[in-house]
């Protein structure tokens, strides 16, 4: 590819081009957001593994279809973290870069909701079995 | 980017992100090995397959927090993550719920 010598050169892919528009922010800033993308990403992958778990290691909670619903509503809600994290991480880097207000995120009350939902139903779960 | 706030901040904004990037790296490794055990208890080779590339996939991510612990400390000063690392992370992480859903359907 020909292009302009430039100092960003270096890079072999090239970066979006919203990565291009706006100034970049405080350093801080962007490594902070770095990390609140990654413990989103650590949330989605626990709860990931509570489903497997939940599958494979559950051998006295019953029925077994109330129980497979659960791990399919957990492996679910990863998926939906997972995306969500990245759509906030790259809405917040393209508010940082225009100086703008943060946007929200639905992720905290549809985890909040759920992991609610899945905490009652194994409660009963549990409480029918002793 | 701030001198000043370089000088207030030695090294501990850096050192917390890669941090991040090795819990996700082994976060990702358990998940993985819970696919590998999974497809190769109920002899679902696809699933194993994936558990397999799960594990490379937490390879990766270790191997890029270490990268990236490098890049960050003895760099040209911090720099703002990739983009592509961003968003391969973001997909692996999809990959691993796939992987779920499929074993909890199947199973």
């Amino acid at each position: 590819m020909k292009e302009t010598p430039s100092p960003k050169k270096k890079r072999t892919v090239r970066e979006p081009q919203w990565r291009q528009e706006g100034t970049e922010p405080d350093y801080r800033f962007s490594l902070a957001n770095e990390r609140t993308f990654l413990a989103w990403i650590r949330t989605a992958l626990a709860l990931l593994a509570g489903g497997v778990l939940l599958d494979q290691f559950s051998t006295k909670l019953g029925p077994h279809l109330v129980v497979v619903a659960l791990a399919v509503v957990l492996g679910m809600l990863a998926t939906a973290l997972c995306g969500l994290a990245y759509v906030r991480w790259r809405a917040n880097e393209v508010a940082m870069r225009h100086a703008r207000k943060l946007p929200g995120t639905l992720a905290i009350p549809l985890i909040s909701a759920v992991t609610l939902i899945l905490s009652a139903v194994l409660v009963f779960l549990l409480m029918v079995q002793a | 980017m701030n001198p000043d706030a370089q000088a207030r901040d030695p090294g501990l904004q850096p050192e917390r992100t890669a941090l991040a990037w090795s819990r996700t790296g082994l976060a990702m490794l358990v998940n993985a090995l819970l696919a590998l055990r999974t497809g190769w208890t109920s002899h679902q080779a696809p699933i194993t397959v994936l558990g397999f590339v799960l594990l490379l996939a937490s390879g990766a991510i270790i191997f890029y927090a270490a990268w990236r612990r490098r890049h960050l400390l003895h760099g040209q000063g911090p720099v703002a993550p990739s983009a592509h690392a961003i968003a391969a992370v973001a997909a692996a992480t999809l990959l691993a719920c796939a992987v779920e859903l499929a074993s909890v359907i199947t199973g």
